[in-house]
């Protein structure tokens, strides 16, 4: 669920998927990474499905891609690469690593590929399989969101204790 | 062998589990079925990715039941199986009629969730197994909403 960075100029279908695949790819070995020193059992659940379903998102781009007889050869970008790096480390908290994570959408934003559809027109079936991931990727943003609130509230619980 | 806590209640519920991954590995394979027939661009687009999510599915859940010491024993009954591979794989089935036998499963979009949110409160004291569920739901409910979105496009 994790894209790269947004700002550069609209790329062709192919560049598009390739980009996603690398993104979804680092995301996927992030969140194994982050599952692997995660003692939260509720937030270790829900990584492994949103894990499972990013590491699936990277084989149907790269599918499509062999489709479209289009090269593999996108990396992720440094501000990706810096936020993988921090979710799969060891001695941060689940707490900072699910608020760093949120920081990138926007209160109010419930879809990561929110206007990628607007840039398919005349590939109906790359908008569709995207239109399909965006499913998965907007629960995964809503479950995310709400154990970054019952993490929260608990501590806060404590504390208040 | 974990229990997961589950004590009494864990028959049931691992037994449910196992039939969960059994059905989400057959519908994978039926949804791939009907995409490699699929001649609309679109639909086969996304019974891709929910050919991918079903599979997903099935292999979480396993090891999920491999972790708490449970065989993967359960299978969707072969005559089952090959009736729904020989009606979706078939290309002289159109997917009109596909898509009409598939959602008339399921009254609304929430229904196909429903087994699996009954089954959320018997996992309280296996939270990760009850995570796991809640997001295969989720995406369970994203499969038909998207096909009753498409079919009524159409």
């Amino acid at each position: 669920m994790l894209r790269q960075e947004a700002g550069r100029e609209r790329p062709p279908v192919a560049a598009l998927l390739d980009e996603f695949q690398a993104a979804e790819r680092a995301g996927a070995d992030a969140v194994r990474r982050w599952i692997a020193v995660c003692h939260e059992p509720r937030l270790r659940g829900g990584l492994r499905v949103i894990e499972a379903r990013d590491r699936g998102h990277a084989a149907l781009a790269m599918a499509r891609l062999r489709a479209l007889g289009a090269p593999a050869t996108a990396v992720v970008g440094h501000e990706l690469a810096a936020l993988c790096s921090l979710l799969g480390a060891s001695g941060i908290s689940d707490r900072s690593k699910l608020a760093a994570l949120l920081a990138r959408f926007p209160d109010g934003a419930h879809d990561p590929l929110a206007g990628i559809a607007d840039q398919l027109a005349g590939d109906d079936e790359t908008r569709a399989l995207l239109e399909t991931i965006a499913d998965d990727e907007r629960a995964s943003l809503a479950w995310l969101r709400g154990i970054h609130q019952v993490l929260e509230t608990e501590v806060t619980c404590r504390t208040r204790d | 062998m974990p229990d997961a806590g589950l004590g009494a209640g864990r028959g049931p519920v691992l037994r449910f589990l196992d039939d969960l991954r059994a059905a989400e590995a057959a519908g994978a394979t039926v949804f791939e079925a009907w995409a490699a027939v699929c001649a609309a661009d679109a639909l086969r687009g996304g019974l891709r990715t929910i050919a991918e999510r079903e599979a997903g599915n099935a292999t979480l859940l396993a090891d999920r039941l491999g972790e708490l010491g449970v065989p993967c024993e359960a299978a969707v009954r072969d005559s089952l199986r090959f009736a729904a591979l020989a009606r979706f794989g078939a290309a002289e089935v159109s997917d009109d009629d596909k898509l009409g036998l598939l959602l008339a499963r399921y009254d609304d979009d929430h229904a196909v969730g429903r087994p699996i949110a009954r089954v959320l409160d018997e996992l309280d004291p296996d939270l990760e197994t009850r995570e796991i569920l809640r997001l295969v739901a989720a995406g369970e409910q994203a499969t038909i909403a998207w096909l009753r979105a498409y079919r009524g496009q159409g």
